[in-house]
Order: C-alpha cells, then structure tokens, then sequence
C-alpha cells in the first residue's frame, strides 16, 4: 500500500522578483491532518511562500503539489476548487457586505451553487446553515448584519479566519492570523483556531512563538528564502542553527 | 438593496405592500394624469428605470463603471426596429408585445460579444474598454448605414402587426401599458437577481474580488455574466424605446446616451436597488419636462449632478432611506421643521438662481428681439439693471438663509443626542 501523498509539498521552489531572489529552493512536505508552523525573520519570505501555494503568485521555478496533485501556475480559484483556503495577514474582506453574507459567499462555490442565477438564496438551507455555524464558531453571530468594513479589528481578524473556513477547505493556510492582537485576543484566536481546525491540515505563518510552540505540530523556519530547519517544536528549539538566525535575536 | 452603508429591510409584508402599490401605481397613473404630455413622459420614465436598473447591476452591484452601456440598449432598439418592419412585411410572425424580447435576446447577445474582452478586468480597465466599445460601435453606426440606417435612423411602424385582443398600439395609453407591463417584470426580475448566488458573489467580487478569487470564484467569469444579464434588460429597454419613438438613430448607442444612464443612476443613488428607479424618474423629468420649459435645462441637470455628487453622494436613495431611518428611530418629527426651514431657504436660493440664469440666457439669445423676459408671470427687462441686482439679492439672501439653516440644525442635533 503506498502511503497518502502529504497535503502539501513543495519541491524545489524558487521565487525571484525581477531581480530579486525571495524563494531559493523550498522543499517541504506537510502530511494531512498536521499542524505547521513556518517562523522566520521579516522578509525571510513567508507571506511569498503561501503566495505561491495558493496561487496568488506563479513561481519562477519549482512545483506545488496539493493531496499529490501538481496545482503549480493555476489560478487562486482553482486551487480553492481542489480544496485549499487562505486568509490573508491584511485583513481581506468584503467589507461592504454584512457579517453573515462574507461567510455565505465564501461557501457558495463549495456547495455547489457556483454562478447560479436561478437559485433564489433565501431558499437555500445549506448555504445559510453553514454561514450561521462558522459565525457561531468565531464569536460574531450578535454582529450577523453588520458590514465587515465596520467591525473592530480583533473582530475582522476573526472574520477573516471565518471566511477561510466556511467552504470546508481541507487544507488551510493561515497568515499571521494572530498580528496586532492583544494577549487575550490572542489566546482567544488560538482556542478558535485549534477549533476550526480540528481534523484538517493547517500551514500557518505566525510570529508569536507563544502561539507557535503551542499550536504547532511541526515548524520550518524560513531565513533568506530557504528552510534552514523542520521539526517538532522541542527540536526546533533546540536548534542552534534556529537560535542563531531567528530565536535568539528575535525573541531571547 | 444590499451594499449600501444605510441598511433598509422591509418586512416581507412590505416587500409585497410595495411591489403591490408600484403595481397599482403604474396602472392609474395615466388616469390621474391625463394629458398627453403626461403619458409621454411616463412612458420614457418606464424605459429609463429598465435601463437604469440594468446599469446599476453593472456599477452598483457589479463595480462596473462602464461608459459604454447605450451599446447594448441601442443595439437592442436597432434590432427589435428591423424585427418590426419585418411583422409589418409579414416575414416575421410575432405579436409586437414581445418585440421587447427580441432586444434584449440581441442585447445580450452582443453582451456575449464584447462583454469577455470589457470584463477581463474590474475599474480603469474596465471602463476605458466599454469606452472603447462604445466609440467603435457609434462609428460603425455611420459605415454601416444598410443595418443602422445612416444619419436618418431606421424608422418602423408600430401598428404593423396583427391586433391581438384589440391592441393595435395606435393610442399612445396602449404603449404606455405595455411599457408600464415590461418595467414592472424587468424591475421583479432585477430585484429576483440580486438575491440569487451570482447576484451576491457580484457583490462580493465589487467589495473584493482578490478576496473572491480565493473562495472559489473566477472573477472574470461572474463580472461577464452580470454584463451579459444586465445587457438583455438594457435591450428590453432598447426594444420599448423602438415601438415607443418607432425610431432608432446612431443616438441610441452613442456616448451621450451611456452618459445619461451613468448620470441618471447615480442621480438616484447605486447603492440601493431603487436608487436608480427614483433617478430615472428625475432624470427623465430634466430631459422630457424641463428642456421644454427653458433651454438652460442641460446647465440645471449638471448643477444638480453636481450638488448631489457633493452633498449626497448615495443619491437621492440614501437621502429617502435616511428619512425613513430618522421616522423609524423617532427622530423625524424633531428633525421636520429644520429640513422643512432649510427646504423654504433653500427654494429662495434656487429661485434668485434660476432667475439669473434665465435672464443671462435671455441676455445672450433673445434680448435683440425683446429685451422683456416673462418668468412666472414677472415682467423682466434683462437689458436694465434693477432686475439682476434683486435676483442677486435674492439669492445671496437665500444662501445665507440656508448657512443659518444649516448651523442651526446642526446645533439643535447636537443638543439633542
């Protein structure tokens, strides 16, 4: 029996801007079900890396390969189709849409009703059941019909998280979902997160190790475009090379 | 309805209340007002709300600016016109009631045409690209007189077909009924629109399409299929326009025309459904009724534009449903005599105004012939003095009348809250 392909895995990944390296040669592999963490200085290139995984950016070399399908160069669609979701460090919303329709436009597509004209919305049970249960599981269902442009940040960032969710990804890549909370948003983002996560893959970048070493499974740390290290969080802890390039500089 | 930062929500009762008295309304309208005049203008009114709402499913709800929307209604009316002649030779069997139907199969299907390239990306791209279109179309209007009839149009006759259940659409009241028939189905179905998947995901896609790319959605496809949608209603539009003048010229798909809808949809406010219907009605108004009382009425309607762009830019909606939000929080009755001291300053202001104007474009175009302008039944000889110094008057003392208005309402909600 050959073993389930990871949910992600990178080989080979390069990302150059004009003439600027970002990426240099990522190769990772994240198994389903796991919880990863990718740490690193600023502009080490995390935010890049889950730009070419969800196809926001195309990589100039490499390949990226989701459940060992290649999704490498598609559109940020497609690689949504096939069952990968985001969230974004700026918070991205539809920020003139109340509440409950931001979750139910990001569940849309995923159960099925696609660019129907025929459907009337009010009708369909699916899609209202599961806005409703992701705004319950982020804490906003007193806020339902308030315009996300409107909501408080820690409010937002949990929207953000929500709209991530609410078309059943297996695969979810959170971007700094924790940046600019407070500790007790914090601690709170991270019981939501743990949550919703619950029996699918999650790739996180965070730079709090707080919620790094607590939610994490495996880390990689990124430095100057290349993972320098993956491994469980004692291990990488005990890392000097980690220590070096990241830990002992960043947070001693 | 949805979108705008004001939210409206009517109960489902009154969802039917006022779909029922649009109903109502439209069917005794031509029997409170009985002139002619009156039936010409509410037949116009009803094409513009069909292709005002039809714009708005691009701008308002889609984020489509476009320059070129006259394309689609022009296209329609130019195809329903040779649809007619042809009932009128007796090649083409089908009764003129649904004549409208075949502008807006041909509106949407030129929607299909150049709505792939114009849709690829939402705003500067967008609108230089229907632009674009809309020049190209205007232009091959005149290289192609066989289909376009060149300068003098095509003209039809609208009583050419069989009369079916007596309806010949000789007497313009029949056309009015028709017209009144198609606004009210094309507003229903516009409204049903706005509440189905794609309908919310072009939400979506106006707020944040990155974000929409990233739940699954392929931007350019659900822009296309607004356009193409909003095309079809824009060439019902069109269509009613053709039985209605029994004339189409390269007007109908040129700039001017895309320009009136943008004009009269944001007259009326983008960001709620009926927003353009009240625009349409107003913009109708300037373009039907008060071009005939003075030839300044093009001066009126930009000024008017402009004053809405600065001081109610949600349009004429935002301004109804902030009167409905005020009545519903109790505020309204405290708030009436404020709006109704800086409604009377504000009707000083605007006549001292229009007297001016009046008597400058007298001043210019007539005052050879008789320098005596008669304005509501004042007698005003432009070429002496005393009559500009006391129109100046007037309005200076109206625009101060409307500063003090103004901080005095300000003063008292702030008193209040």
């Amino acid at each position: 029996m050959t073993p389930d392909p990871p949910a992600i895995e990178l080989r080979g990944l390069h990302k150059r801007f004009g003439n600027t390296p970002v990426i240099n040669g990522v190769d990772l592999a994240i198994a389903r079900g796991e919880r990863h963490a990718i740490i690193g200085p600023n502009g080490a290139g995390k935010s890049t890396l889950f730009n070419l995984i969800s196809g926001r950016h195309e990589p100039t070399a490499g390949a990226v390969l989701l459940d060992g399908e290649d999704v490498t160069g598609l559109p940020p669609f497609r690689i949504n189709r096939k069952g990968l979701a985001r969230s974004f460090q700026v918070t991205n919303l539809f920020h003139r849409l109340p509440v409950f329709e931001n979750l139910r436009c990001a569940a849309l597509w995923s159960l099925g009703y696609r660019y129907s004209f025929w459907h009337r919305l009010s009708r369909l049970r699916e899609p209202r059941e599961r806005a409703e249960r992701v705004m319950e599981e982020i804490g906003l269902a007193a806020r339902r019909d308030t315009p996300a442009g409107v909501l408080s940040y820690a409010e937002q960032r949990a929207l953000e998280i929500g709209i991530t969710i609410a078309g059943g990804a297996r695969v979810i890549l959170l971007d700094e979902p924790t940046s600019g909370m407070n500790r007790g948003e914090t601690a709170a983002a991270v019981a939501l997160i743990r949550k919703v996560t619950e029996g699918r893959t999650l790739a996180m970048v965070e730079h709090d190790m707080g919620v790094v070493f607590d939610l994490a499974d495996r880390i990689s740390v990124l430095v100057y475009g290349e993972v320098i290290a993956t491994g469980a969080p004692a291990a990488i802890r005990a890392n000097p090379r980690v220590q070096e390039a990241y830990l002992g500089t960043a947070h001693a | 309805m949805s979108g705008g930062t004001l939210r409206f929500r009517p109960l489902d009762l009154g969802r039917w209340l006022l779909w029922g008295g649009t109903a109502v309304l439209f069917l005794v309208l031509p029997h409170v007002f009985t002139q002619g005049f009156a039936l010409t203008l509410m037949s116009q009114a009803g094409i513009m709300v069909i292709f005002a709402l039809s714009y708005n499913m691009l701008l308002g709800q889609g984020g489509m600016l476009s320059f070129g929307h006259a394309v689609y209604s022009g296209l329609g009316a130019y195809f329903a016109i040779h649809a007619l002649n042809l009932i009128g030779k007796g090649q083409l069997a089908l009764p003129v009631s649904l004549l409208p139907l075949v502008g807006g199969l041909a509106g949407a299907a030129f929607g299909v045409l150049f709505g792939w390239v114009t849709t690829t990306k939402s705003g500067t791209t967008f609108a230089m690209i229907s632009l674009g279109i809309g020049e190209m179309v205007a232009a091959s209007s005149l290289m192609l007189p066989g289909f376009f009839g060149g300068e003098g149009g095509v003209t039809a006759n609208r009583t050419a077909g069989a009369a079916v259940l007596g309806i010949t659409y000789g007497p313009a009241i029949q056309v009015y009924y028709l017209i009144a028939a198609w606004t009210f189905a094309s507003m229903a179905a516009m409204y049903a629109l706005t509440r189905t998947p794609l309908g919310r995901i072009a939400n979506a896609v106006r707020d944040n399409p990155e974000r929409a790319e990233f739940v699954g959605y392929d931007t350019h496809v659900v822009r296309f299929l607004q356009l193409v949608l909003a095309s079809f209603f824009a060439g019902v539009a069109g269509g009613l326009a053709a039985i209605n003048f029994e004339i189409v010229t390269a007007e109908n798909v040129g700039v001017l025309r895309s320009g009136g809808v943008l004009l009269a949809t944001f007259i009326g406010g983008v960001g709620f459904f009926f927003g353009p219907v009240l625009g349409a009605v107003v913009f109708t108004l300037f373009v039907v009724w008060i071009a005939i009382l003075t030839k300044a009425w093009l001066l009126y309607l930009g000024l008017f534009f402009v004053a809405l762009v600065l001081w109610a830019p949600g349009g004429l909606a935002s301004l109804v449903v902030a009167a409905l939000q005020a009545a519903k929080g109790g505020r309204l009755r405290r708030r009436l005599p404020a709006y109704g001291a800086l409604a009377a300053a504000g009707a000083v202001a605007l006549g001292g105004f229009v007297v001016l104007v009046e008597m400058l474009y007298h001043l210019e175009l007539e005052a050879v012939n008789d320098p005596v302008l008669q304005l509501a039944g004042l007698r005003l000889d432009v070429k002496t003095a005393a009559p500009w110094i006391a129109a100046a008057a007037v309005l200076a003392a109206g625009g101060a009348l409307c500063a003090a208005a103004w901080r005095r309402a300000r003063r008292d909600e702030a008193a209040a809250t």
